[in-house]
């Protein structure tokens, strides 16, 4: 078979599998919360957006008759199959705005139940499925603690969290997250979908924007001041192991971010001694980018342009975000990166990173 | 090689500097705690006269969230945009490629020396 006409495997890094209901954490909720939630409900922080035209496709729905996204043989068979995904990489959705509630045990005490759920329910069910696990950042040792706990699992391939934020992650407040992940070769997965929301901060410097087009086209300013805050923090410095990928976020901000960060950084170097290169480097080679909602420019020639602004065959990572809206089909995006590039974006880079060999 | 006097040693005490113009150059020579130094009075960047820019120290290579000030005097910053050069070696801090001239100096019979090669 020549190389064109191979069809390419591919590792999907961000694929949301949902609850059927709250109800669904109860059996592996601890006590008291257990108890608490049998009576009221999953109490969660709220979002203050929603997308007017609902969040999920439109075309998913199982024949079960279970939510989108909740059957797991009906994701098999709708997406992961059809579509040559080796692996699907499970990132919550159903808890992604867990970091947002006040309450830190009670938080935790979700992301554990959620984390155990996964395992029981979804990961079994196919060897094509991988799974990040969730951490409520409200308590940084609870969530090392919770990473040591699950971490292990050989169908745990990373560590996810939300954009959403009351600080950014660079801060040392955090580290013991990093500490966890670099123990455990686990890259950290950063999400947007509680920007805003609960305790978080506004999710644009600017404030609260109005609706969900201005919320979701300004996604990008969170994960610019959570990135530039890793290096400068030195993060990579006190964690040379320790990887971040920035999930769902965009991909053509990052260049002229780096040059401005690089600019800086000629001057105020003194602010940051402990950085031992330009702060591109580190970037370089300690983060990646899921490629969905990838930029789609009028014309597609730019794109190519912002690709080689930055080394963006080895930092690219596939991903679909099946089955919400905005899902980037595998076989339409992406398509003029030569086969090489392809391999790399759709598949090798993600094997490296998440140890998929 | 020309050597072209500049100065009296007595003229640049120690930690002040002077900018001379020598051969249609204009240099700035130092007095780092007693040793003199010269450099091209121009930054690599954008042009500006770089020896009019503040003298100063830095943060030395430490850990993260360490601070260590270290280099006193050793270091000028550009007044422009504030890129820190070694008075010594001409090198900017964050690239060694990237310098202004460093010229060898001269010290005789209490005079200062640029040595310029022709």
């Amino acid at each position: 078979m020549t190389e064109a006409q191979e069809k390419l495997t591919i590792i999907d890094c961000d694929v949301h599998p949902q609850l059927r209901s709250g109800a669904d954490l109860l059996p592996y909720l601890d006590e008291p919360w257990r108890s608490q939630a049998a009576r009221a409900g999953l109490p969660g922080a709220g979002l203050p957006y929603a997308s007017p035209i609902g969040n999920k496709r439109k075309d998913a729905d199982p024949p079960s008759g279970l939510p989108v996204g909740s059957d797991p043989a009906y994701m098999l068979e709708h997406y992961v199959l059809p579509f040559q995904v080796e692996y699907a990489l499970l990132c919550s959705d159903s808890i992604i705005g867990v970091s947002g509630f006040a309450d830190a045990d009670y938080a935790a005490a979700v992301c554990k139940a959620y984390n155990d759920y996964q395992i029981a329910e979804w990961l079994p069910r196919s060897d094509r499925f991988k799974g990040y696990l969730c951490v409520a950042t409200q308590d940084p040792y609870q969530a090392a603690a919770e990473i040591d706990r699950v971490g292990p699992h050989p169908d745990i391939v990373g560590v996810s969290v939300t954009g959403g934020s009351r600080m950014p992650y660079g801060q040392r407040f955090f580290h013991p997250i990093y500490e966890a992940c670099q123990r455990h070769g686990l890259p950290l997965v950063i999400h947007p979908g509680a920007e805003g929301g609960g305790i978080f901060n506004p999710p644009t410097a600017a404030g609260y924007v109005s609706n969900y087009l201005q919320w979701h086209t300004c996604l990008p300013q969170t994960f610019m001041a959570h990135l530039v805050s890793f290096v400068c923090e030195g993060v990579f410095e006190k964690y040379p192991g320790f990887r971040v990928v920035l999930c769902e976020g965009g991909v053509a901000w990052l260049p002229p971010l780096l040059w401005r960060l690089d600019k800086n950084f000629k001057a105020l170097r003194a602010s940051t001694p402990w950085l031992k290169r330009m702060p591109s480097e580190y970037v370089r080679d300690h983060c990646f980018l899921t490629t969905q909602p990838i930029e789609e420019p009028d014309q597609p020639r730019h794109l190519d342009a912002m690709f080689e602004m930055f080394d963006a065959e080895n930092m690219l990572l596939f991903s679909s975000d099946y089955p919400h809206w905005d899902f980037d089909d595998p076989t339409r995006i992406l398509t003029r990166l030569s086969p090489e590039k392809k391999r790399k974006v759709f598949r090798d880079n993600a094997r490296q990173l998440f140890g998929l060999v | 090689m020309a050597v072209h006097r500049v100065a009296r040693t007595e003229d640049i005490p120690e930690n002040t500097h002077l900018i001379v113009e020598v051969d249609n150059r204009s240099i700035g020579v130092y007095n780092v705690k007693g040793q003199y130094y010269a450099i091209h009075n121009r930054c690599p960047h954008q042009g500006a006269e770089l020896c009019k820019g503040t003298r100063c120290g830095t943060t030395l290579d430490s850990e993260v969230y360490q601070f260590i000030y270290g280099r006193d005097q050793e270091i000028v910053r550009c007044p422009w945009h504030g890129w820190e050069f070694d008075i010594k070696t001409g090198r900017s801090l964050f690239n060694e490629k990237i310098r202004t001239r460093s010229y060898p100096v001269l010290v005789e019979d209490g005079f200062i020396g640029i040595v310029l090669a022709h």
